[in-house]
């Protein structure tokens, strides 16, 4: 977390991010699966190099992940990017996340053990 | 089976990358001495009465908030392929009219095991509330908020 805080700048943190009108669209297609650049960029009729910026903000803040298939990057949405920001709405996706947040402790906890 | 097709507006979905590789992940969800440890929004406790991981097999369990308030919970699996899928109904217990389906999916990553859970409602109403309230999160906000107060407090 403390890692996380000092490598991210002052400006770049999910609020942020998402107050651009553009990025909240791409957050909105990257909901129900992962997608490609050229598949987002069509798909808001904006040109890849722009949306590739986005991306990279989005990146940056935690709210997408990335994952390469063969040739392709796929990007797709990040719960734990999301957890300050559904902070503050509630509801399924803040469980979800603080759930899977506390799941990726404790799967990292077992992981430790078994090392030892 | 793939979580990879557009959502309708009866479904909910959240995915998460976890830095374990996916048998551990899988396993997580397989005992109730695992999910003890992590299901739940911060704060909750979880009080098992059944448990049987198999398909047709029930978890029976009481979530305690942070404020005290029990909500009953009741899972019952209708797959599960491990270490890839699991699907489950859930509501508040066999006969409840509000039951949604939820599947679960790990796939494996360079970095970790990404797992994408997909929650299908009855009705679109139905997903709309579950969005905003879910798990009784708002009473269990406003605790953990005044618990975040009193603690700031006692700190100063």
């Amino acid at each position: 977390m403390i890692s996380d805080m000092a490598r991210a700048r002052t400006t770049a943190d999910a609020f942020n991010a998402i107050a651009e009108p553009h990025r909240r669209e791409i957050l909105t297609l990257l909901r129900g699966r992962e997608r490609v650049v050229s598949d987002i960029a069509n798909a808001m009729g904006m040109n890849q190099p722009a949306v590739s910026k986005h991306l990279r903000v989005l990146r940056e803040v935690g709210l997408v992940y990335v994952h390469p298939d063969g040739k392709q990057r796929r990007y797709g949405l990040d719960a734990q990017g999301l957890e300050p920001v559904h902070g503050w709405t509630g509801g399924f996706e803040e469980y979800w996340s603080e759930s899977l947040e506390r799941l990726n402790t404790h799967v990292k906890e077992r992981k430790r053990e078994e090392e030892r | 089976m793939t979580p990879d097709t557009a959502l309708s507006d009866r479904q909910l979905m959240v995915s998460r990358l976890i830095e374990g590789p996916r048998d551990l992940v899988f396993e997580a969800f397989t005992e109730v001495r695992h999910l003890s440890q992590w299901w739940g929004p911060k704060g909750f406790t979880t009080t098992t009465r059944t448990f049987e991981f198999s398909k047709g097999g029930v978890w029976e369990f009481t979530m305690h908030g942070p404020d005290g308030t029990d909500y009953p919970n009741w899972i019952q699996w209708t797959e599960i392929r491990a270490p890839e899928v699991i699907v489950l109904r859930h509501g508040e217990g066999p006969d409840d009219p509000e039951q949604f389906s939820s599947t679960f999916f790990f796939e494996e990553r360079t970095d970790g095991t990404q797992v994408i859970l997909r929650s299908e409602f009855k009705t679109k109403t139905l997903r709309d509330r579950a969005a905003e309230e879910y798990g009784a999160i708002e009473g269990g906000n406003q605790t953990l908020e005044s618990l975040g107060t009193y603690v700031t407090g006692s700190l100063e």
